[in-house]
């Protein structure tokens, strides 16, 4: 009988504990079971590359060393100790890695990365001190390195961690909390493709949040694909050398070189100066060093080809021209009078050498860039035939060039300053406009497409950036074709007549001995006015240079001075050189073009002058 | 309790006809209780079965299987006259030890242990029938006793027959079923009257030696279990994480549980959810109701055993019913106590209840061997 009651004692006791379980502490257990999830968990891959158009390999992915906190396991009472330690090793304040480990409070069992790019000898010590670091990880990243630095600063852009509002956009699409993303040129736009999928595992937590196990991998991971970009390194730092010349010489705060083939829209070089090392970022940046950057007074961290937009001055004179030819309210050899100035009311609107070329047809007017033949065109056209032209030519709204922040530039019409200042444009601004002045504004990058469609014979393209998207293994995924904004609705007589016109502009020696070099070149220099002016009346004024030379550059025999040569559309090379607020003699960004054009053809003449570099003000062409 | 009277058995004695007879005082209490236990393990393996619980090879059309093989053990134990087992006693014995080698020998387990032996595609854990033969071989002792039933060795000897094959199990190693061979040794003398004073010698001087057993016996993950029980804090991924883990489906069941197969934290939480825990999903699906009822259904087959022990005339019958008591009390105070967290983790199962055919048949061999006891005490002689 004893052991019968010892039955009963048993049975009872087991009873007695189940009743406490579930029936007195039921709730309790019941809200643990409800903290328990399925939760999906992201496996990173690795970020696609970058390569010029001749293949060479612009950046790589470098492992680097990470330190990662886990919360949960920094144990209570010698969490400061801990973290004084780790302070001391990563040479931080206590203050601010207190502040990174509690930053994250998704879960405490989630790893929160701490310092990133932690020299070796550094990490070795925290894995040694693991037992005196509880919580602290070791962990290997892939960090980008870009091999060209300055040089494809503002083309390739960086990485960085995700900021937050990005995490709570893009969680759905597999970001994660500390993620990176591309923040600026190719890697931002196309960051999709770079990335690649991370692959998605369905884990379970339990209730404190730990993950359990692996139940099933939902997505398989997808390494990012590659970028293979129209730039030729080669080009570009024949781009840049030229541009750092004469910003050196002249003492320039800030210039622009794009090189381009007219025929597809590919940008071979696109040098905004100053520029910056993308690796400055990619390794974390210091709150200090990037105020820093931000505020420079040149404004680095800004692709002047595209983020700004400046006056063209002369150079828009093809928008003019052009257009009152094909409006018919200007013969090809129609001569107009140019005097000193033209006068409306009480005000004198001057030609730039304050004289006047005398009765010159278009070809004179645009190749000595006469303003009061221009004048007297655009008073022709008016200011809203005026903009239609310019809206043709890709002027007022962006390129669609597919890098981050472009803007679209301002083209006045009756409509916009009525809007925008409430007032109606009056005629003197109709002769600014004409001349590239006045409200408006443009991007090099525009102005350059611009006469990408004067040298193709009149098809308006979109730049391009990035020629392929390239498959981990190799194969084309996406092979850019040239993209046709539109046809220019200009006949193609016209279009020759100011090729003509752009090819006299050299001969013509407005260019002074430009014209010498053995290779053709037709283009436009253009003196752009803007701010405010000095003590003896004399506005700053940027220099422009664009043009293009035929398939066949070289000066044959036969042409000697290439007239035939830019009647043809077949030009495949186009510069575009902007020397803001140069203030020279001569025309820095002609001076600039010439030497890239000696550099890009290895040329044995060097007929750059310096003597033209000289800053004096002088309000030249 | 009964008369104590000594009948060596003679193959001559027992005849058809009486094993006919014998049937009309089948004890119905006691197949009743085990088959309603079966058949909430059948609903537990059911609700482990995953999806299809219904296809070919899942947990609960195996134990549909191993049900009625549990029947066939069951009658055929019941059908035999349980004197052959006394006639037979050390050949037992031989086939006791020769398994447990044969286990040793060719067995797998998980995680370098050898404790299955596969059959037919079926895996089969032998050291569970080891059980029940040790109840035989045990009871079989205390009879020959029975004159000196008070004295020191009746106890020694229990402990000395016991100690080889036990020494094989645990060397397989299977620490619960050691420890469940251990409540037999205890129980079959303790009911039939040995003398507690030595009983309790015996068991003091065991946990004497128990500081050396730790150190020299004990294989890592076996002092893991047991030392996560007293912390299960140290552990929160081990051992102790099924603790915690198994509290909160038991917890979260309630007075009414969540319903069969729609319970979570066992499901998806506990990783040995159809065996060891089962009793964890089964409080969370069934709840408070559930979880009484199988310990009553317990209470109550435990005590049937007892009571058919008492009936017998025969010290063997006495005996072998209280080794077989003590090892259902035992597994069911460790296993139902471990889920709920009283308990260390000893790897035990809940006989009936928890998935596992070589457990499900040699309980039925236990309970076929009591019945046969049971039907062939009222006609001493025919």
């Amino acid at each position: 009988m004893v052991f019968g009651a010892i039955v009963v004692i048993v049975v009872a006791a087991l009873g007695l504990r189940l009743f406490q379980l579930q029936i007195a502490m039921g709730g309790h257990y019941t809200e643990l079971a409800q903290q328990q999830s399925v939760d999906s968990l992201a496996v990173p891959v690795s970020r696609g590359l970058i390569y010029d158009r001749k293949g060479r390999q612009l950046v790589e992915n470098v492992p680097v060393f990470v330190v990662n906190v886990r919360p949960a396991d920094l144990p209570f009472d010698t969490r400061d100790a801990v973290v004084a330690r780790l302070a001391h090793l990563l040479k931080m304040a206590p203050a601010d890695l207190y502040g990174a480990i509690d930053a994250h409070a998704d879960s405490r069992f989630d790893l929160v990365k701490v310092a990133t790019d932690v020299p070796t000898a550094t990490a070795q010590i925290i894995a040694e001190e693991h037992l005196q670091l509880p919580g602290v990880y070791v962990d290997v990243e892939a960090r980008r390195h870009y091999i060209y630095g300055e040089l494809l600063g503002h083309i390739l852009g960086w990485t960085g961690s995700i900021s937050g509002p990005d995490y709570l956009s893009l969680k759905s699409d597999g970001y994660v909390l500390d993620d990176t993303i591309g923040k600026t040129g190719v890697e931002a736009t196309f960051e999709k493709q770079l990335r690649g999928t991370y692959g998605v595992q369905q884990v379970q937590r339990d209730a404190t949040g730990r993950v359990v196990r692996v139940l099933s991998t939902l997505t398989e991971p997808q390494p990012g694909d590659s970028l293979q970009l129209t730039i030729d390194v080669n080009v570009q730092r024949t781009a840049q050398q030229a541009l750092q010349w004469a910003m050196n010489v002249v003492g320039l705060l800030r210039g622009v070189f794009i090189v381009m083939n007219p025929q597809t829209g590919e940008i071979l070089a696109m040098v905004s100066l100053p520029n910056y090392n993308d690796n400055d970022f990619s390794g974390g940046i210091s709150t200090k060093e990037y105020k820093q950057l931000l505020n420079a007074k040149a404004r680095p961290l800004l692709n002047f080809a595209i983020n700004e937009q400046f006056p063209p001055g002369s150079t828009y004179k093809l928008v003019t021209g052009a257009g009152a030819l094909q409006d018919n309210k200007l013969q090809p050899n129609e001569r107009l009078h140019t005097a000193a100035y033209i006068s409306i009311g009480a005000y004198k609107y001057w030609d730039w050498n304050k004289a006047g070329f005398g009765n010159i047809t278009i070809f004179d007017g645009f190749a000595h860039s006469s303003d009061t033949f221009f004048y007297q065109v655009a008073g022709r056209l008016g200011i809203d035939r005026l903009a239609y032209w310019a809206h043709q030519w890709g002027f007022g709204q962006l390129t669609g060039v597919d890098l981050p922040g472009e803007v679209s530039g301002t083209i006045p019409t009756n409509a916009w300053k009525e809007q925008t200042l409430g007032q109606p444009i009056y005629p003197g601004e109709v002769y600014q406009a004409g001349i590239g002045q006045g409200y408006d504004e443009v991007t090099p990058m525009q102005l350059i497409d611009a006469y990408n469609a004067l040298a193709n014979g009149g098809t308006l393209l979109r730049p391009q950036i990035v020629r392929r998207v390239l498959a981990p293994d190799g194969s084309v995924v996406q092979d850019f074709k040239p993209q046709v904004v539109r046809q220019l609705p200009i006949s193609q007589s016209n279009l020759s007549v100011m090729r003509v016109a752009a090819r006299n502009v050299l001969v013509s020696r407005h260019t002074y001995n430009f014209v010498d070099e053995p290779i053709v070149v037709a283009g436009k220099s253009g003196t752009a006015e803007f701010g405010l002016r000095d003590s003896q009346g004399r506005l700053p004024f940027h220099s422009w240079f664009v043009g293009f030379t035929p398939k066949d550059p070289w000066k044959h025999a036969t042409d000697p001075n290439g007239w035939n040569a830019v009647k043809r559309t077949d030009a495949q090379l186009s510069f575009l050189a902007f020397a803001f607020d140069s203030n020279t003699t001569g025309n820095a960004a002609t001076e600039i073009v010439k030497y890239f054009i000696q550099l890009y053809y290895h040329l044995h003449v060097d007929l750059r002058e310096r003597y033209l570099l000289v800053q004096n003000n002088f309000y030249g062409n | 309790m009964g008369v104590l009277r000594l009948h060596p058995a003679r193959v001559a004695a027992f005849t058809p006809k009486a094993v006919n007879n014998v049937w009309a005082v089948f004890d119905a209490q006691l197949a009743v209780y085990a088959l309603a236990l079966t058949v909430i393990g059948l609903l537990m393996a059911f609700t482990n079965s995953g999806d299809t619980p219904l296809a070919l090879g899942s947990l609960f059309t195996r134990g549909l299987l191993w049900l009625a093989l549990g029947i066939i053990a069951f009658t055929v134990a019941a059908a035999v006259d349980y004197h052959w087992l006394r006639t037979f006693s050390w050949a037992v014995y031989g086939l006791n030890m020769a398994i447990l080698l044969g286990t040793l020998a060719i067995g797998s387990g998980i995680g370098g242990v050898s404790r299955w032996v596969s059959i037919f595609g079926l895996q089969f854990q032998f050291s569970e029938v080891a059980k029940i033969l040790m109840a035989v071989v045990l009871a079989n002792w205390i009879v020959s006793r029975q004159a000196r039933m008070n004295t020191f060795w009746t106890v020694i000897g229990a402990g000395v027959i016991a100690a080889p094959p036990l020494v094989l199990v645990l060397i397989q190693p299977d620490l619960g079923t050691s420890l469940c061979i251990g409540a037999i040794v205890l129980g079959a003398p303790f009911v039939s009257g040995a003398s507690l004073r030595w009983i309790i010698t015996a068991v003091v001087s065991v946990l004497v030696l128990l500081p050396t057993i730790w150190t020299h016996v004990l294989k890592d993950y076996q002092k893991q279990r047991l030392l996560s029980f007293l912390d299960p804090a140290a552990d929160p991924q081990g051992s102790g994480y099924q603790l915690l883990q198994a509290q909160i489906a038991v917890g979260s069941g309630g007075a009414l549980g969540k319903g069969l197969t729609q319970g979570t934290t066992g499901q998806q939480y506990l990783p040995v959810q159809a065996t060891d825990f089962v009793f964890a999903t089964l409080g969370e699906e069934l709840g408070f109701l559930g979880g009484c009822v199988v310990l009553l259904l317990f209470g109550l087959l435990i005590w049937r055993v007892l009571v058919i022990g008492w009936r017998s005339r025969d010290p063997f019958g006495l005996a072998f019913a209280g080794g077989i008591a003590a090892m259902l009390l035992f597994q069911l105070l460790v296993n139902v106590g471990m889920v709920l967290g009283v308990m260390p983790i000893t790897g035990i199962p809940l006989p009936f209840v928890t998935y596992g055919g070589a457990s499900l048949v040699s309980v039925a061999l236990g309970l076929g061997i009591l019945e046969s006891i049971a039907m062939r005490q009222g006609r001493p002689g025919t």
